[in-house]
């Protein structure tokens, strides 16, 4: 390792201490390879096990000594070697020929667990039944049942396995084994053959997701269209039976004909010797006598699913293939491994991961149908003196526990002055009045966090917080939606009652799902224009309750996900039958306001929702029928009311938790556990899959009560650790470690400022003039009054996806300085500085009180002996307290909550 | 770092939905470092003669609704204006257009455009960004390519729209973010026009705004001491960039139509897109990259009724004006050679005449008009059939347009953007996701 690069990573972690505790990575011993076929040759290169310990004692002498250097180096770095366990444990090596790769990890006093596979050796009970070799993997002579043991530093841990039907070969697949070659090959990625249209004329399915439709494409030839099922242009067959050996396919993957792609496979390879065998056999789809169907992977897992790695370490991959079968199959070596990010990890075709840099990033596995991800962190210098961090809940359980493991200490706990002005924002937008915030400061009270949170709960301006912030992202809008005034408010009032109640998140879900309009029992109104098309209808419920985004299967499967286009449009169909009435005339209008589901889908206006209700395929032309994402069609008997039986099916789906918390986390630290909150999906894993299921579990046990997820939220030392950062955290942006400044919201910024100024905000268009004294976040249908400081500041217009934006921009800095928001508003009669210049205030109470005003927070000895001197220069009083009040409403400490 | 996959200036504040992050944040993207290394080598390889290029900036007349290319830079037999003679030798166009006939050297004319969508709202979408909309996607608009890919000048804003219109939404930046997005202007042509922040109210004085950022310093040093945001960086550039424009007369004056003599501005026509041109030709003057010169009403020029009646009396006489004065006075202020002008509509018009004397939506095959920044006038490319209703020779697309345009401005065509998603966006997108090609006899 070069010096350069040594600093650059530990730049990268901002660790400004001495390099002296440099740690030199672990020369791995190279790696025994040997091959999976014919077991008798591979068996002379085991090693011959020892006498086989079925209880092995501990303290155990090392049977090969690890390399002194690199153990002193090793133990100073991370600390004594604590405990070793041997994986998977209790497993079954299923089928002839079968074999099974074993990792043995060390547990370390520093916490962390490495992989100490390569260092250790390993003996097996009964050699006849299976035998070991030296780097791990476990060959199956005859069924029985053996106990695997591994030594190292004089400790041994052992798991039993048992070999079943060893004599049984699996009947041959296409999407198995030829689709796992494809998919392990890359041939099938997105980037080349699986892209949407294939590449050079050749399409197979992402990830060998359609075994069907790749072995017409292999067998048939043939050019993908995007738009229509009828194929265009020659049909070419990949493989030619006649002669195998000259088979495109195999032509093409060893570059023996020009491929872009290059050579994927060579002659001597055993997938070539496969794919060559499946031709020569009349390339079957399955074993013909196959009678219970082929068997299937179900089920892929990978071992770690979440590993910390040191700077140079490795760590090997197990993945397992569960079988339709029941049996389970060991695919370390047969699938394609991919690193999100090759500066943070990089991962070899045998599934080995090895460090590259400090960050975080994570494996993406693919096999044939199937996809999975192990999230890889590697740490910069360890810390030996790592505090005890109390916690307060299964919050701080789940985060504390990563940040240990990543050698990251949180910071301290929040000032109270920094809680408090979090919290009141968090919880109700709105900034603590100064009586709150003095009597806060004073308070003695051990329990006065939770008091205060328990009244912010109880205050009426949580209900209109969340009203807005539900407003928000259920998009209540008067023209984006297209309805009426009065629409437009029956559905606020339908959210802000929902709030009221702290109505259970599934049923507040259902219900906007399954609304029927202002007539029915859930008054709830879709854009007039997705009414039309039933896609966007079902792709925004999705993307709102399941966090997921399927839009681009409309068109086409899903490039990066397994979304097919016949799984978009299933759903959809749910909304086929949807359609707006204006209640009470005969006619149907644009601004029809009522939905509801068509008996018989009668088409009333504009001709583009369904046919007779029907949803037409785009490709197939074909008539969808109501299908969830697993394929199941709904029963003729149940879709009387179909949306009803989405909600269902949408409010008991995983999904729909994970999802809900994501979003409620999201708001309370400025990004989701997977971010952004609606783009759930494989290679954008969650930083925290633990609390991600824990909170999902919590909320779910405890019947979707919103406040009672919050309540955790904001409870826990996680949300109120401090803002400012320590040595080992500075560089942290997702896990947590220390409170995120986060800018403030559009409206909740404007109402900030109006409160600071005293002067309220007018909202008003060319008809109507809101009541004096709303505030922008009660504001029931903001698309209708204009304001050019909430659009600077990201207000959204509620009708297009990213639903906000609150980044700096020009706008924003142009307003700041020549705006009336920050002009007038500060010197306008009755404002603010009007009162305090009226009232008979020093300099020092007017700093006093404008700090606790804007800030929340008293200025510190020093902020106020400055601004002391500062006011006493100026020749004018008033110009001089209107700077002031100018410089706290546009500092960073006020637009943002930290 | 490579403009091709990061689109955006260094200042960009890095979007909440940023495909490309930096170290601890690297949670993102699929292959990352290899794409990186593929964009590297592209952009290596993109074409050599960005040095020839002309075009400094862009202005484009945007004619919402739709005009009807047989009445305008495409006569024939059926429509009810006789065609004349122009400028330029050969070339003959609507006699609704007789000032810009003499600057037809100036233009060339496209008869053979084709484009995909039927509808004013996706027609425009695709007429300025190239690409159908997408529920999954918001695409940029070209005016925001080209924000993105020049730099800025003057402390100008780089792109602006005037005036302010409800299919502006289309005009914006997509996923490339804030930066891009054009700066909306009210329309010029009213009394009281003023654009609003970017002159001190009386109550203030420059003094006292230095003051005041004086006190906001002392402040938010403790905050700043304690807390490294990305955006505080972020702000700070832009509100560098504001005081300046707020406090540099070079801006405000370009916004300021009053400084223009009573005379120019009637020259341009007392009108909304009158005024929205002459405030394009200021802003381009200034620095601004590329103005969108819009200001007629909404879908004015959409003539489902009385479309001869409405072409000849509202709505190519203040174009034929506007446009003429444009060409004229870019030329003679030496900005015609850097500046490319651009004319058109979401689509052109049906070749006949429906029972109300209207004529409907046509994409099969209409025209437009461009010329300056480089692009040779005096020709036509392309041709339609006897009726101007299909596309008799050569087909263009909106991705062989930009394509030209791009060329014109040394900006690489054949360019992608990734966006947050992972989805890459050809700058040029031609029918059927082809890139565009620029038209080589124009640039």
């Amino acid at each position: 390792m070069t010096t350069m690069k040594t600093l650059r990573r530990f730049a990268v972690l901002g660790v400004v201490a001495g390099l002296s505790f440099l740690i030199l990575p672990v020369s791995p011993q190279p790696q025994t390879c040997f091959s999976l076929v014919g077991t008798a040759a591979a068996s002379e290169q085991f090693e011959q096990p020892q006498k086989s310990p079925s209880s092995p004692s501990k303290g155990r002498t090392p049977l090969v000594a690890p390399r002194i250097g690199t153990e002193r180096i090793e133990r100073r770095a991370t600390g004594e070697l604590l405990a070793v366990r041997v994986v998977p444990e209790d497993s079954t090596l299923w089928g002839a020929g079968g074999s099974r790769q074993f990792l043995v990890l060390g547990k370390y006093t520093d916490g962390l667990e490495r992989d100490v596979t390569s260092r250790s050796r390993f003996s097996i009970s009964d050699n006849s039944v299976a035998q070991v070799n030296a780097a791990g993997r476990v060959m199956a002579v005859a069924d029985g049942e053996v106990v695997l043991t591994a030594f190292i530093e004089g400790r041994a841990a052992s798991t039993t396995l048992r070999i079943a039907d060893s004599e049984q070969e699996l009947p041959f697949s296409f999407g198995r084994d030829i689709g796992g070659i494809l998919t392990k090959q890359g041939c099938n990625s997105s980037s080349c053959h699986g892209g949407v249209k294939g590449e050079g004329g050749f399409k197979l399915s992402l990830n060998a997701l359609y075994p069907r439709d790749d072995y017409k494409w292999i067998l048939e030839g043939g050019t993908y269209q995007v738009l229509t099922a009828e194929p265009a242009g020659e049909k070419r067959p990949r493989i030619d039976l006649e002669h195998p050996n000259k088979s495109l396919l195999l032509l093409k993957s060893t570059d023996t004909v020009a491929h872009g792609g290059g050579e994927r496979l060579s002659a001597s390879s055993a997938d070539y010797q496969t794919i060559l065998d499946w031709v020569r056999t009349g390339a079957p789809y399955a074993d013909k006598d196959e009678r219970e169907g082929e068997v299937r992977v179900e089920r892929l897992e990978v071992f770690p699913r979440q590993t910390v790695l040191d700077p140079g370490g490795e760590h090997q991959l197990l993945l397992t293939a569960h079988l339709s079968n029941g049996q389970s199959r060991d695919f370390t070596h047969k699938v394609h491994y991919l690193s999100n990010n090759p500066e943070v990890v990089e991962v070899t075709s045998k599934g080995r991961v090895k460090a590259v840099s400090a960050g975080e990033t994570a494996v993406i596995i693919r096999a044939a149908g199937h996809a999975t991800v192990a999230g890889f962190g590697v740490i910069g210098r360890p810390n030996p003196d790592y505090p005890d961090v109390p916690q307060s809940n299964f919050i701080d359980d789940c985060v504390f526990e990563k940040l240990r493991r990543f050698h990251i200490v949180p910071s301290e706990l929040s000032s109270d002055a920094e809680f408090l002005r979090r919290v009141c924002l968090d919880l109700t937008g709105t900034l603590p009045p100064p009586e709150r915030v003095r009597e806060f400061l004073r308070s003695n009270d051990p329990r006065k966090r939770d008091k205060l949170i328990k009244a912010l709960f109880d205050s009426p301006e949580y209900v209109d917080f969340w009203t807005f912030r539900f407003a928000d992202f259920f998009r209540v809008a008067r023209y984006a939606n297209q309805i009426e005034a009065q629409h437009a408010y029956i559905y606020w009032e339908w959210i802000r009652s929902s709030i009221a109640k702290n109505k259970p998140y599934d049923q507040l879900a259902g219900e906007r799902i399954a609304a029927q309009g202002h007539g029915g029992p859930t008054p709830h109104f879709f854009p007039y224009s997705e009414v039309r098309n039933p896609e966007q209808k079902m792709a925004e419920e999705v993307r709102v309750f399941m966090g997921r985004r399927l839009d681009c299967a409309q068109c086409h499967n899903h490039p990066f996900e397994a979304w097919s286009q016949d799984q978009f449009w299933g759903l959809a169909a749910f909304f086929g039958r949807l359609n707006a009435a204006r209640f009470g005339k005969r006619d149907i209008t644009l601004y029809g306001s009522v939905l509801y589901d068509d008996p018989d889908g009668q088409e009333v206006d504009y001709g583009v929702v369904g046919k007779s209700g029907k949803v037409i395929h785009p490709r197939t032309q074909q008539e969808v029928l109501p299908a969830l994402l697993d394929g199941t069609v709904l029963p003729e008997a149940d879709r009387a009311d179909l949306r009803k039986k989405l909600a269902e099916w949408v409010c008991s789906h995983p999904w729909f938790a994970e999802a809900a918390v994501n979003r409620m986390w999201s708001y309370f630290f400025g990004r989701g556990i997977v971010d952004p909150v609606d783009d759930f999906r494989l290679a954008n894993p969650p930083t925290h899959p633990d609390l991600l299921s824990a909170l999902a579990k919590d909320f779910r046990d405890g019947g979707y009560d919103l406040k009672h997820l919050m309540r955790n939220i904001v409870s826990s030392r996680t949300y109120q650790l401090s803002s400012q950062p320590n040595e080992t955290n500075r560089e942290d942006r997702i896990n947590y470690s220390h409170a995120m400044a986060r800018s403030l919201e559009a409206e909740v910024l404007l109402d900030a400022i109006s409160s600071v100024t005293g002067v309220p905000e007018v909202f008003s268009n060319e008809t109507s003039t809101l009541p004096q004294g709303t505030r922008a976040i009660d504001v029931k249908e903001p698309d209708v009054y204009p304001s050019r400081f909430l659009e600077a500041y990201g207000r959204p217009n509620r009708h297009a996806v990213p639903e906000r934006n609150g980044e700096p921009n020009l706008a924003q800095a142009l307003h700041m300085l020549a705006g009336p928001t920050y002009t007038e508003k500060l010197s306008k009669e009755g404002g603010r500085v009007d009162r305090l210049l009226k009232s008979a205030a020093s300099d020092r109470e007017v700093i006093e009180s404008l700090y606790l005003a804007a800030l929340s927070r008293f200025p510190t000895h020093k902020e106020r002996s400055t601004l002391e001197t500062w006011l006493q220069q100026r020749s004018s009083r008033k110009e001089a307290f209107l700077s002031l009040l100018w410089g706290l409403i546009s500092s960073r400490e006020f637009s943002e909550n930290h | 770092m490579n403009k091709a996959t990061s689109p955006g200036h260094g200042v960009r504040p890095a979007g909440r939905r940023d495909f490309l992050r930096v170290g601890s944040l690297s949670f993102l993207g699929i292959g990352l470092s290899q794409y990186l290394h593929l964009q590297h080598l592209m952009a290596a390889a993109a074409n050599s003669d960005a040095r020839k290029a002309k075009a400094r900036s862009c202005i484009l007349l945007w004619l919402e609704g739709g005009p009807s290319q047989v009445d305008t830079w495409d006569p024939k037999p059926n429509s009810s204006f006789r065609p004349i003679s122009t400028s330029a030798a050969g070339i003959q166009i609507s006699e609704l257009l007789p000032r810009v006939s003499r600057q037809m050297d100036k233009l060339a004319i496209i008869r053979s455009m084709h484009t995909e969508e039927n509808n004013h709202p996706q027609a425009t979408h695709y007429a300025v960004t190239g690409h159908r909309p997408n529920p999954a996607m918001q695409f940029p608009s070209l005016g925001s390519v080209i924000a993105n890919e020049m730099d800025r000048r003057n402390n100008i804003p780089p792109y602006v729209l005037s005036a302010e219109m409800e299919a502006m939404s289309y005009f914006r930046s997509g996923f490339l973010g804030p930066e891009c997005d054009p700066m909306v202007i009210s329309d010029p042509s009213t009394k009281d026009f003023k654009v609003p922040d970017l002159s001190l109210p009386k109550s203030v004085s420059a003094e006292q705004l230095q003051d005041r950022r004086s006190v906001q310093y002392l402040v938010d040093q403790l905050y700043r001491q304690r807390i490294e945001g990305i955006q505080h960086s972020k702000m700070d550039s832009f509100t560098d960039t504001a005081w300046k424009m707020i406090l540099s007369p070079n801006v405000r004056e370009a916004f300021d139509l009053s400084k223009e003599p009573q005379k120019v501005r009637d020259a341009y026509g007392a009108n909304g897109f009158g005024q929205s041109v002459l405030l394009a030709r200021r802003l381009v003057e200034a620095g601004s990259r590329f103005v969108t010169a819009a200001g007629y009403g909404f879908i004015e020029w959409d003539t489902h009724g009385d479309n001869d009646q409405g072409h000849r009396d509202t709505l190519v006489p203040p174009f034929d004006q506007a446009c003429s004065t444009l060409l004229e006075d870019l030329e003679q202020r030496g900005l015609l050679d850097s500046t490319v002008v651009i004319a058109m509509g979401e689509f052109g018009r049906t070749p006949h005449l429906n029972p109300k004397r209207g004529r409907d939506h046509w994409p099969q095959c209409w025209s437009l008009a461009l010329g300056g920044g480089g692009i040779q006038g005096g020709q036509v490319i392309g041709a339609s059939d006897d009726k101007g209703a299909y596309v008799a020779d050569r087909q263009i697309s909106i991705g062989d347009l930009f394509a030209t345009i791009y060329k014109a401005f040394g900006i690489d065509w054949e360019k992608t953007y990734m966006t947050p998603v992972g989805r890459p966006v050809k700058i040029a997108n031609g029918i059927d996701d082809s890139t565009g090609v620029p038209i080589a006899e124009l640039v």
